[in-house]
């Protein structure tokens, strides 16, 4: 109580009722927003999960739902569903957080099928997952601007995804037409179920091939699809582990290095550097390249790879994998070695795009002329916007608002 | 600190609850979609109390969030540790006692002290001469009540279309600080507690069974169930609303157009004088203001607690003796305290949007589960009655000028309750009301809360009288059973519906929130009012003020003397009523004076038909 310095000039009124500028209900800007979104999925998520595993635990089901008639078939069918589409939503979840448009439209037709369940069943524990999704759809459709970046899969990835999509068609499509010659095949749903046990090399043995023909073609399957099946695990599965590894362990392994693909390339560490960093964010792989470990060991703690050595030589360039990197920024802290570091670049990649910061902006053109795509001045661009606020024609704020959204 | 920013206190209050209420959340949330397998092994008690601690918790942590404002102040501050040990005991009670008000803060106290020995020492005489006492005021001065009310609805509605109501508050230039919802949940979850909650399926009923002398009608009939539902309207609805503004409007007009201080005695400024407030007259009605509020409130909090215990044992057989009483009282209290403390704009501000969210909600999951046209049917024809039947209701008493048993104990003791609660809401209202025109006062004082309740009151009121009727469950019997007491006429209501188990979940959360939501305020209009009047209340003071006001509760539920206290609070409402009456006379001779010239609703809506393009001066 002793905080409370009497002030007599302030009345009551003023100090307990009227101290801040205005004042809201609800701060609309803090539960509306894109990560608002994200999160009621990921509650409708859990929530589908436990209601799932409630109605799944219940000894009598009770089905007094409005959509209890219109279920076609065995509506205990239904109770896996919530279970099921959580894991289905948690995966979305995963990529709504990294604004994926694609799982911004998967989610959109998820979300009201997870809403079948409680629809039918309507006991008093479905009640909150109505709920939730009742909030969250309308959310998402609001939020939809921020969601707008694409899948972005290597031509690896995409190759052994399409590739098991297309041997599990052939596998099913050939196994059903040589139904005759199965053992225990006889429906599409066996055919299905087949090929995966097969591709997944887990091969229970209640169908087989029974004729040369359909043993011809089941190798045709074991060869191809399980071929796929662990490529496509190699390719999506792999880098995200490679990821983890490189963050727990801090500078990548040449090894690892070899694996980077698109990368951007930062040579030199500035006072720059941290809030490049930040707009480049952790959609792109970044590998920043400086000879001085004390400085180093900041970004490192960013999660970033680091390559110890002097930007300057071919070899650490090399080491960084330039010949595959999407974009290069150059920004030592002295300009002179900025020009050493270009000549260098281009030197290892011609095609790259390489931009550069000049501390000096004298300096602009002959950076430009050593082989730099672009250069910017970063005290020049300061200056300029620090003139135009001050001016009122334009607030800095407002020139990083379109790139929030287009990052 | 709360007033100030973040303390020490208050981050270690944030670091425990936190936790806390995920914890117990976790439990009550696997209890809840796991019936049988976890319900079984944890005995009825433990879920009470874990279901309460994981609500009160994520009140508490709510309240002690920080504002958006906060977040950039320095998180460490060094002063603090240094206070400490600058602050002794004695120091610190020095300091404290020298901000009070020494008659608005010392009465009081001591009042309430002898009170409670003399209830102790005497408990039959006590009891005897305050029953008495309220009895002869609920029958004799019934008229005074009536009257007072009927004058308060006049002068309100005249306020919302009449000239005076374009009176911008803190003149014409004053933006209103806080947003329309804002102000309005703010204030409706003030003025209204538990009440709502336990009435709404319950008054209707005892009207059904014992109809009132004004309509005539057999009990439980056809004809008294209309009657019910008309007179629970009447007793809900807009004349009980009316009695906030009246105290509400004369403070908000000299706090902000004259420059008075925020009290209840700022009513009195027009017959003393803006500059005299200070004399024993003010002192005297602050210091009622308190009696009102601390007797009101803190009876309420005991009321509460005892129904919803005795609501709980109806509906799970889970006994609870005052030991459990005075925990819940306890606990509650802790929650109010904390959001007392951390201000309008935290606690106080996210607790009547929780409330108000929870009642909408409760609200659309029922209309969504109720038997809609028997509702529509009753509701239609209520309304339709109400119309007809409001004038002649407000005017009648039974037997002339003295009310029959009938009106005294219903009609009369309800508006005796709502004038003691009217100091701190109508202070309250005045308190939020800058940069407002008096007619958004009214307006949110008066119309859209009697809308809320009596859109509630039908609702829940119509169904359990279609329920009972139809013979679906006998509500009047569980009742009975229960002792005749309201507080368990919900549950068998909802239980019958569909997701009833959901709906007595959300039934008697918002039994927690309402009650919270009124204490917190009542704390801090308690705290304004004792503090002396050139300082704003200390944290210590509102922590104080809530701390006294659960004690009285705790003290009412161990000396078992609600009724007394009640009948206390009843009395208190007696003086405020004449307050109400002074008050509204002040005010209408101060606008008379002041505020000549302006337009009605009626003279502005002409002046715009006739193409009246000059400035209406407004």
């Amino acid at each position: 109580m002793g905080a409370d310095t009497p002030d007599p000039s302030e009345p009551a009124l003023e100090r307990l009722f009227y101290r801040s500028e205005r004042v809201r209900l609800v701060y609309w800007g803090e539960f509306s927003g894109a990560k608002a979104a994200v999160w009621l999925t990921g509650l409708a998520a859990v929530l589908s999960f436990i209601t799932g595993l409630s109605n799944l635990s219940q000894p009598e089901p009770a089905f007094d739902g409005p959509l209890a008639a219109a279920i076609p078939g065995d509506p205990v069918f239904l109770q896996f569903t919530g279970v099921l589409l959580a894991f289905v939503l948690g995966i979305l979840v995963f990529g709504l957080q990294r604004r994926r448009r694609i799982a911004w439209y998967l989610a959109l037709a998820v979300l009201p099928l997870a809403a079948v369940l409680p629809l039918t069943t309507l006991q008093a524990t479905d009640v909150p997952l109505l709920l939730v999704i009742l909030l969250a759809l309308p959310l998402l459709l609001v939020n939809r601007a921020a969601f707008d970046r694409p899948l972005e899969l290597t031509s690896l990835q995409i190759a052994s995804l399409s590739s098991i999509v297309g041997v599990g068609l052939y596998g099913t499509a050939g196994s059903y037409a040589l139904r005759d010659q199965f053992g225990g095949l006889e429906t599409w749903s066996d055919s299905v179920y087949y090929v995966i046990v097969t591709i997944a090399t887990v091969g229970y043995g209640d169908i087989t091939p029974l004729t040369t023909g359909a043993k011809w073609f089941s190798l045709s399957v074991i060869v191809f699809g399980t071929g796929a099946f662990t490529v496509a695990i190699g390719a999506l599965i792999v880098p995200a582990i490679e990821k983890r590894m490189a963050a727990a362990f801090g500078t990548m392994t040449p090894t690892e290095l070899t694996l980077l693909e698109d990368h951007v390339l930062v040579l030199g560490y500035d006072d720059i550097t941290e809030p490049l960093l930040d707009e480049l964010g952790i959609e792109v792989d970044v590998v920043v390249v400086a000879p001085d470990t004390d400085e180093t060991d900041e970004v490192d703690a960013r999660n970033v790879t680091v390559v110890a050595g002097d930007p300057t030589l071919a070899d650490t360039l090399e080491e960084a994998r330039i010949d595959d990197a999407a974009g290069v920024v150059v920004a030592t802290q002295d300009d002179a070695t900025d020009v050493l570091t270009v000549l260098a670049a281009r030197e290892a990649n011609q095609a790259v795009r390489i931009v550069a910061a000049a501390n000096d902006r004298e300096h602009v053109d002959k950076l430009e002329a050593v082989g730099a795509d672009e250069v910017i001045s970063p005290m020049e661009i300061g200056g300029r916007l620090l003139g135009r606020s001050v001016l009122g024609r334009s607030s800095a704020d407002s020139l990083f608002e379109d790139t929030d959204g287009g990052g | 600190m709360g007033l100030q920013g973040v303390g020490p206190i208050e981050r270690m209050l944030r670091t425990l609850l936190g936790p806390l209420c995920l914890l117990s959340g976790a439990v009550v949330t696997a209890g809840f979609f796991f019936p049988e397998l976890v319900v079984e092994p944890v005995s009825g008690p433990t879920w009470l109390v874990l279901s309460l601690v994981f609500f009160g918790s994520g009140l508490g942590y709510l309240a002690v969030l920080p504002a958006e404002s906060d977040e950039d102040a320095d998180p460490f501050d060094p002063e603090s540790l240094l206070l400490v040990r600058r602050l002794g005991l004695t120091d610190t009670l020095g300091k404290f006692l020298s901000r009070q008000d020494p008659i608005a803060f010392g009465i009081p106290v001591v009042a309430f002290v002898l009170f409670f020995f003399g209830q102790l020492l005497v408990p039959a005489e006590t009891i005897r001469a305050v029953d008495a006492a309220q009895r002869a005021v609920t029958t004799y001065g019934g008229w005074l009540f009536a009257a007072v009310m009927a004058i308060a609805v006049l002068v309100s509605l005249y306020l919302l279309v009449g000239p005076w109501g374009t009176v911008k508050l803190g003149g014409p230039d004053a933006e209103p600080a806080y947003t329309y919802p804002v102000y309005f949940a703010m204030f409706f979850t003030a003025g209204i507690a538990a009440g709502i909650v336990f009435w709404a399926p319950a008054e209707a009923l005892f009207h059904y069974e014992t109809p009132p002398p004004y309509f005539g009608v057999e009990p439980r009939s056809e004809a008294a169930a209309g009657a019910a539902l008309t007179y629970t309207l009447f007793h809900w609805g807009i004349s009980a609303w009316s009695a906030y503004v009246a105290v509400g409007v004369p403070i908000a007009y000299y706090v902000y157009q004259r420059g008075a201080p925020l009290r209840v005695s700022t009513i009195l400024a027009p017959f003393l004088g803006v500059a005299n407030l200070d004399s024993i007259w003010c002192r005297l009605v602050d210091l009622l203001a308190v009696f009102a509020t601390i007797g009101g409130i803190a009876t309420s909090i005991a009321l509460v607690g005892d129904q919803f215990l005795a609501g709980i044992e109806f509906q799970w057989g889970v006994a609870s003796d005052t030991v459990g009483s005075v925990l819940f009282v306890a606990g509650l209290t802790f929650v109010f305290v904390v959001s007392a403390q951390s201000g309008v704009h935290r606690g106080i501000r996210r607790i009547a949007a929780v409330t108000l969210v929870l009642f909408g909600l409760f609200a659309v999951l029922f209309v969504a589960v109720a038997p809609r046209t028997a509702v529509l049917e009753y509701s239609s024809r209520a309304i339709g009655s109400s119309a007809v039947h409001a004038i002649p209701m407000s005017v009648y008493l039974g037997n002339g000028p003295i009310a029959s048993a009938w009106v005294a104990d219903w009609t009369i003791w309800n508006w005796a309750w709502w004038f003691s609660w009217a100091p701190f809401a109508g202070l309250f209202l005045a308190a939020l009301s800058r940069g407002r025109r008096i007619r958004t006062v009214v307006l949110t004082g008066v119309i859209a809360p009697s809308l809320a309740t009596m859109a509630w009151f039908l609702l829940l009121g119509s169904t359990s009288l279609h329920l009972q009727q139809t013979g679906t469950v006998d509500v009047l019997g569980a009742i009975g059973a229960a002792g005749g007491s309201e507080a368990v006429a919900g549950f068998p209501v909802l239980e019958s519906l569909p997701i009833g188990q959901l709906l007595v979940f959300g039934f008697l959360a918002l039994i927690v929130v309402f009650m919270t939501s009124s204490a917190d305020t009542s704390t801090l209009a308690v705290a304004v009012l004792a503090t002396k009047r050139e300082f704003a209340p200390t944290t210590g003071a509102i922590v104080f003020w809530g701390i006294i006001q659960g004690l009285v509760a705790v003290s009412v539920l161990v000396t078992d003397s609600a009724e007394v206290l009640q009948a206390t609070a009843v009395l208190t409402g007696a003086p405020f009523a004449l307050l109400v009456l002074v008050s509204l006379v002040g005010l209408v001779a101060a606008f008379r004076r002041h505020e000549r010239g302006r337009q009605s609703i009626v003279g502005a809506a002409r002046a715009k038909l006739a193409g009246d393009t000059e400035d209406e001066g407004g």
